[in-house]
Parts: C-alpha cells; structure tokens; sequence
C-alpha cells in the first residue's frame, strides 16, 4: 500500500466528520439564515453525554447516538422555542441571535466546567486502539465507524429533504417562508424543527469527534471553525456540496503534511477559506437550495 | 447575500476569538481556586507567596498534580509552626490562582498576586509556555519567582536575577534518554547506524529536545535523523504525522509531548499499528493517567527520562521524607514527579527566606543564588548555578514501562532499579 492511498484513505475518513460537523450548521443558516454560534456548544455537550452513557452506564457510544440525538433533537428546538423564536427575523435579527447564541454557547461551556472540571476526557472502549486492514492500509476501526455513521446520517438527512413532506416544506421555507405561509405550511413549526435537527446533528458529531478525539469543556470551538470553512467552501445549503467541500478540506489538511511542517497544517483549511471567499464568495458550488 | 457572507466570515473571527479565549475561562467560581493553605489572617507575621497553576484547560491535571506537591509542602511548614525567619516562626499563606493553562492569564494573574495582593514572593506555575511569559511579570517587579515547572532554557537565558529554576534542561533529558539508547547499541541490541523520527512540540521545550538529540546524535556518528517534525501543542489528530513517520520506517521513535498531547499521538500511534524499537515521548511515558487512558499494554516498552521517581526513596532520605509524607496526605497514593516538583519548588523558597532571615526581596533572592541544600531531587542536592542562568542541572532518571506494569529506572546505574528492554519485544516480527 503506498502512501499516496493511505493518505487517500485518512482523508476521506475524516471529511465523514467534517460533513457531519458541518451540516447542522449549514441548515440551521440555510432554512433560519441564522449563524448558530451554540454549534460548537452542542458539540461539546454531545462529546460528554456519550462519554457520560459511557463511563456511567457503559453504553456503547455508537449505541447512545440515538438517544442523544433525540435529546438534542428536542433541547434544540426548545431552545428555538424559548429563544430564537423571539429574535427578530432578517438582517435585524442577525446580530442579536449572533449574540444570543454565542452567550448560550459560554453558558453551556461554563456548566460542564462546574460539572466535569476542566481535565481532558477520554472516551475508551475496548476497540478504541483496534485497527483493521482496509484496501491493504492498516486503519483505525473508530475511524471507520465514525465514517460510516457520518455517511449514514448524511444519507438519511438527504432523502428526509428531497424525498419527504417534512423535508419539501423545509426547503420551500428555505426558498421563501413568505409563500410557504400562503399554501399552508406552518413555517415556526418548520424552522423550530430545523433548529432540532441542526442541533441533533451537531450532538451526533461531537459525539463521533469524542470517540477520536480527547475533550474537555472547550471542546468544539476548533470543530466549529472547521465547520465554518466547510460551509462556506461547499455553498450554503447543500448536502454534496457540503460532503465534496469537507473531502476537500480533510484532503488538503492531510496532504500537507507532505509539504509544510506539521505544525501549520492546521492552518491550511483557514488560507483554504479566504481563498474561497475572495475568489469564489458563492462557495466551490455556488449558493443552492438545500438538497 | 453579500451582507450574509459578511456576517458568515465575521462569524469565523469571532469564533476564532472563542477558540482563543476559551481557555482563558476562569472557573465559575470566578477563576480563583481556594487558597491552599491559609494558616492565619494574613498580618505582619504572614509571610504571602502568591501562586497559579493551570487548574483548568490542557494542563489542568498536571497543574493539579502541583498544587498537591505546593499543598504538601506548606501544610508541613504549617505543622512546623511556620517559617522560621530571623529566629521567628511565621505563619505561610498561600495564595493560589487559576491561570487556565493560557500564557497571558498566567501573566496577568501574576501581576495582580504582585500588585493586588502584595504578596511577597511568587511559586511559578507549571509548562514552559507559561513560565516563560510569567517569568517576564516577576523579574520586571523585582520579585522572586521560584519554579518547578519550566524547563526550558530560553527562560534561563535571559539573564534575568529574579527567576529560578528546578527542573533541569530539556536538553539534558534528551541526552539522558540518547545516553541509555547508546549504551543498548553498544551492546549490540539496537542497529548501527539507527534512524531516528524526532517530534517535538513546537515551543522551547520542545525546540530543547530537538537540539539535544540531533546534537548526541552529530556527536556519535552512530544515529541519523531521518524524520524531523514539529507539532502544534494541544493538537489534536496526530494521524498525518504518524502516517509520514510510518512511511520513514524508522528505528527510534523520539518524540516530545506533554501529558494530554501525549496520550493522544500515543492512542493514534497504537491504532495505525506502529511499532519502533525505542519508542519516548521525553518527560512523559510512565504516568498512571496515560496507562489508564490507553490501556497498560499500550504503553509497554516506552523509555522516559524525568526530574524525580518515587523509586529514588530507597536511596535517598530526603526523597522517602517526602514519599511517607505525600502518602500519609494523598491516602496511600505515590507521588509523581510533578508533585515532587512542586513540594520542593516551596522548600527551596522556604530554605531562602530562613537564610534570608528576612522577608526582604533582594536578600532572598541572593539566599537563592546561593543555595545549596540536600534535597529529593536525583544527585541529593539543589542548587541554582549562575552559569546556566540559575536553571537548576540536577540529573535525569531514565525509567522505561515494563508489561508488569512497573516502571523501573534503568539509567543513571546509581539509581537504576531494574533492567530496560531494548528493542521491543513487541515490534521484533
């Protein structure tokens, strides 16, 4: 196996988290055109409650996906019902759900420091260190099965837009709420559940991040950076630009480390950024309808 | 749209601000962690040293380690009536805060024990990074800054007066761990020439380890540097690294980490199914967290050269005052090096200011440029030379994690408590 497929392999296991990070992010702004800076939050406090199933109840992370995606799927939408759903909508509102969020965000980072101190935490089960042979490179089972969740969720989340009532209602409150009104569909109930499921999908990702990654209760924070850059590179509101847009970064963040000092990949995705916005501001596939 | 696209790449500043802020949190409790130890009210008999440690944030578990071995050690001041100064005991108050791991919160925090809290000396906290900022507080208000967690020699060569030092170079340790891997390709265990992957942190203490392996290894002829790569402190996927260190195929994995980088480059290590025939992450590698963390057997094999080992009790009176000490407290729990650190960082303070006879400043400071007292340290003996920029030079103990679970020193041989392994048994397939 040479180098040039192992890198191949690592970088399409990591944009599988990449989408996942991103895509809530994505469709909470796509539907809401709100920026939901309690994304990193929810990261953070996916990455815990499967540790917290874990370590207490010995649940199996991938197992607590479901229930913490429930859970989060509902305190999303509680939080647009007791919040968001107050904010202005449009350009009025931008600046304060900006705020608003971002002070939900220090207000759940602050909680988990009371309720779980600042020591890294690991979650560790017995095939965290496991590795497997892949099309002859040796990779990480969790890698895998972070992959294969990401693409799972991506999968479901595409057919729920384009194959579904829900998921038609949503892209037409996306295109225009105004009109959607007029036939019928009960926008605030749309954008309340979109809110759920943007944050569902934020839990699930830092819930994947956690099976990989070791946390604490800033956690999230670098993961949203990295889901900003995926969002923009892959163009509001879509499913394979997002998918295409976080293999871009994964790829361009591993294959660095051919050229530059380990130390500065990190920053490749961010040049990578501004290089988008200055030369291509729509994105890598222009602005589309979610879907 | 263009508005939008504002909003969205102001978003990403803000949320790059967050990320830098974020450690900078202080704890709900409003960032100040209960003092450690406050004997008396503090008056004219109260001598105030003023403290912080990364009590939360990366370092958090290591900066807790501290705080037991800075607890320790006043508690036993404490149980002693005080410090004595001029034939008088004084009562000790410490006054510790939580510099959340960052370097501009270490520093500010130190200028307000200063100039807020008048205390009079500073403990340093611990990691490189931070005692190389907080350093630059203490020595611009004139004040001794006595610490044990920065190893560096860039703190050291400053030619500051005011800052001292008692772990010794990072340089040094590195040379510790080349020496004993030397001593196995003498004898046949290891190949001639070695190649050698060498990672290391990109912070001085990291840079240290760098110029003293590639410095042993330009010496001896005998090892070729074939990977050379550095690293962003508190990374978090080391896969890419490890996947241009498999590629090199080399026989010593050489890298320089702290704690949760560490167990994290060490768990990416296990799963890509690496294996080199010495394997060190410098300082780090015998640490119970880590085993607990990444499963014993995942840590086997692995050489790591540190400032103190609970092993040293057996031969050393000073070492095994401390272990009984640190047991009878911590419930029957052995220390680590970091505790020992930090116990010895205030004694040495304490033996000072006694010396001193005095709470005055300058003259604690000339008893510290001074001092020489027997002390737990391996070598039996502590001392700030003014030829390294008062940066103690006490010797390294090399230990290497064996599958029974023990870690026994294997170098000095005055010191040694066991035999190493050389290569791993584990990779020999």
């Amino acid at each position: 196996m040479d180098r040039f497929a192992e890198l191949v392999i690592a970088s399409v296991l990591l944009a599988g988290l990449y989408a996942t990070m991103a895509y809530g992010l994505g469709l909470i702004y796509g539907v809401l055109r709100i920026v939901n800076l309690n994304h990193g939050g929810m990261i953070m406090a996916g990455a815990y409650a499967g540790w917290y199933l874990h370590s207490e109840y010995g649940i199996d992370p991938y197992l607590s996906l479901l229930p913490v995606a429930a859970v989060s799927f509902l305190l999303g939408i509680a939080m647009y019902r007791g919040l968001v759903h107050r904010l202005p909508r449009g350009a009025a509102g931008g600046v304060q759900s900006l705020l608003l969020l971002f002070g939900v965000w220090l207000v759940m980072r602050n909680v988990a420091y009371l309720l779980f101190t600042g020591n890294d935490q690991t979650l560790r089960t017995s095939y965290s260190t496991r590795a497997a042979v892949l099309a002859g490179a040796l990779v990480s089972v969790n890698r895998v099965a972070v992959f294969a969740v990401a693409l799972a969720t991506l999968i479901i989340l595409h057919i729920l837009l384009t194959r579904t009532y829900l998921g038609k209602a949503i892209r037409a409150v996306a295109q225009n709420p105004d009109s959607c009104t007029l036939v019928g569909i009960r926008v605030e109930r749309i954008y309340a559940l979109t809110f759920g499921l943007g944050t569902a999908l934020a839990a699930i990702a830092g819930l994947l991040g956690a099976t990989l990654f070791p946390f604490n209760p800033s956690f999230g924070a670098g993961e949203l950076l990295k889901s900003f850059v995926v969002v923009v590179l892959g163009g509001l509101g879509s499913v394979a630009g997002t998918a295409i847009a976080a293999l871009i970064l994964a790829a361009v963040e591993v294959f660095a480390i051919l050229f530059i000092p380990a130390y500065l990949t990190a920053a490749v995705g961010f040049v990578l950024l501004v290089l988008v916005l200055v030369l291509r501001p729509g994105g890598l596939f222009g602005q589309r309808v979610l879907g | 749209m263009r508005n939008s696209r504002t909003a969205l790449f102001l978003c990403v500043v803000l949320a790059a601000a967050c990320k830098k802020q974020t450690a900078s949190q202080e704890q709900p409790s409003g960032g100040t962690a209960p003092a450690g130890q406050t004997v008396a009210a503090p008056g004219a008999d109260t001598i105030r040293v003023g403290a912080t440690l990364p009590l939360t944030g990366a370092e958090a578990r290591t900066g807790g380690f501290y705080k037991e071995g800075y607890e320790l050690a006043f508690e036993e001041a404490t149980k002693n009536g005080g410090v004595d100064v001029g034939g008088k005991k004084m009562a000790v108050q410490l006054t510790l805060l939580d510099d959340t791991s960052t370097q501009a919160t270490a520093a500010s925090l130190a200028d307000r024990l200063i100039n807020s809290d008048k205390v009079n000396f500073l403990l340093g906290t611990y990691a490189t990074n931070l005692v190389e900022a907080q350093s630059v507080v203490a020595e611009q208000n004139q004040i001794p800054y006595v610490n044990g967690g920065g190893a560096a020699t860039a703190i050291y060569k400053r030619g500051y007066k005011w800052v001292f030092g008692l772990l010794a170079p990072v340089e040094l340790l590195a040379e510790s761990i080349m020496k004993w891997i030397d001593t196995q390709q003498k004898a046949g265990k290891l190949p001639k020439p070695a190649t050698i992957a060498l990672l290391w942190e990109n912070t001085s203490h990291g840079k240290d380890f760098r110029k003293g392996v590639t410095e042993f290894a330009d010496k001896s002829k005998n090892y070729k540097v074939a990977v050379d790569e550095s690293f962003e402190l508190n990374g978090k996927d080391f896969s890419a690294l490890l996947g241009k260190v498999k590629a090199a195929n080399t026989d010593l994995f050489l890298a320089d980490a702290h704690l949760p980088d560490y167990i994290t480059m060490q768990r990416q290590y296990v799963t890509a199914g690496m294996c080199h025939k010495i394997q060190s992450y410098g300082a780090r590698g015998s640490e119970k967290q880590a085993a607990e963390s990444l499963t014993p057997k995942n840590v086997q094999y692995i050489l790591s050269a540190v400032w103190w080992s609970n092993q040293l009790s057996s031969k050393s009176p000073e070492a095994k005052r401390f272990v009984d000490l640190f047991k009878a407290k911590y419930g029957g729990r052995a220390p680590e090096w970091y505790q020992a650190l930090g116990y010895e960082t205030v004694r040495a303070l304490f033996a000072a200011i006694t010396q001193a006879g005095s709470l005055d400043r300058d003259a604690v400071r000339q008893k510290l440029a001074a001092l020489k007292i027997p002390s737990l340290l391996p070598g039996g003996e502590l001392t700030f030379p003014a030829e390294f920029g008062q940066q103690s030079h006490a010797p390294f103990v090399v230990q290497q994690n064996l599958p029974d679970g023990t870690s026994p020193i294997v170098a000095p041989p005055d010191a040694a408590t066991g035999m190493g392994i050389a290569p791993n048994p584990g990779c020999a397939k």
